[in-house]
């Protein structure tokens, strides 16, 4: 790549690294490398977040993560985490179908403790 | 529960506005974000609407008509006076504004709501009729092609939902083929530090761009159907 190029990338970099080439040219290429490791790491941190969303919302309606899995692949549907994760964000009405689904192909928990939800408790504005 | 049934459609109305504004695609019919959503639907969202319609890629639905459809849930629902007489007069403002985007709005009540997942090219999607999407490269299929989706994994109307084990079967997603492009690139750059070793590569994958026409097919499916 030429300087052109190189300080074309190197915008919004710390100090020096933006304007003298020999410092951004060092920069430039280890944010290249970190942009190819991270392609491959996103897959892996999106993958988790979704897995703690999907948690939150079967944990409302009293079934855990790890249960509430095995029920769907008991029942073989194929909805992907990504998916899942956006119903239960968006769709509270169709998830909580789903979370029904997978109580009935697996009823594992037991001891259910429901958490009581903030909105009901009144507040004085 | 009839309140909270117009409630939801407020919500629905309220949130596909927000959602417009952004540029979204997700399909928000949360009732537990209801409360905060109510006092930001007010006087400045049909017009501002109009005109982000005009630069905004997706069309955006759910302008006029959803206000006026609206209009009719605040009066019932909320005892707020402040916010029925502004739509009012807001409504009519922007329609002889221009004819593209009346065009636009007109389209807009024949937009069902309900939405699918699809899985193409591996991958799950959730879609919703007029509207597009980028998958990935459909070898044979040229622009204006028509294309059925049969790999439908749910299907969510506002009332029921049909959970496919593992597909909704006789479900079709219908979708034409936009666009047959490349992504933007991505430098892929190799570096192993004191051997010497660099390749630099630019990458564009290719993709297509598909929009969805509707949604059809589901019916017969066993569904799970909300009780209110």
């Amino acid at each position: 790549m030429n300087k052109k190029e190189i300080l074309k990338l190197a915008k919004g970099f710390r100090g020096r690294a933006k304007n003298c080439i020999r410092i951004a040219r060092e920069r430039v290429e280890k944010a290249l490398q970190y942009s190819y490791r991270d392609r491959r790491n996103k897959k892996r941190d999106m993958r988790s977040l979704w897995i703690q969303s999907i948690n939150a919302g079967t944990r409302q309606h009293g079934v855990n993560y790890g249960n509430f899995m095995h029920g769907l692949m008991k029942e073989n549907i194929q909805l992907n985490r990504k998916v899942l994760s956006e119903i239960s964000m968006h769709e509270p009405y169709s998830f909580k179908a789903l979370v029904d689904i997978s109580r009935n192909a697996f009823p594992g928990n037991k001891n259910v403790v429901l958490p009581t939800r903030k909105a009901d408790v009144s507040i004085n504005v | 529960m009839a309140s909270s049934a117009t409630f939801s459609t407020l919500v629905l109305s309220s949130s596909f506005a927000t959602q417009c504004n952004v540029s979204n695609r997700h399909h928000q019919s949360c009732f537990l974000s209801s409360p905060p959503k109510i006092p930001i639907f007010s006087i400045p969202k049909p017009v501002s609407l109009k005109l982000t319609s005009l630069l905004s890629k997706t069309p955006t639905f759910f302008t006029i008509p959803k206000s006026s459809e609206s209009d009719a849930a605040v009066v019932d629902v909320e005892p707020d006076n402040v916010e029925p007489e502004p739509e009012p007069e807001a409504a009519p403002e922007p329609e002889p504004e221009p004819a593209s985007v009346v065009e636009a709005s007109k389209e807009e009540p024949k937009r069902e709501e309900i939405f699918a997942v699809v899985m193409i090219g591996g991958r799950q999607y959730i879609v919703f009729p007029g509207r597009y999407l980028y998958t990935q490269r459909l070898k044979g299929a040229n622009v204006n092609d028509k294309i059925v989706l049969n790999k439908v994994l749910l299907v969510g109307t506002k009332t029921t939902t049909y959970i496919g084990k593992p597909v909704v079967t006789n479900a079709a997603v219908h979708a034409v083929v936009e666009e047959q492009g490349l992504n933007p690139k991505v430098v892929v750059f190799k570096y192993k530090k004191k051997k010497n070793y660099r390749r630099n590569i630019g990458h564009r994958q290719p993709n297509t761009r598909i929009r969805i026409t509707g949604i059809t097919g589901y019916q017969d499916y066993p569904a799970v159907t909300l009780e209110s």
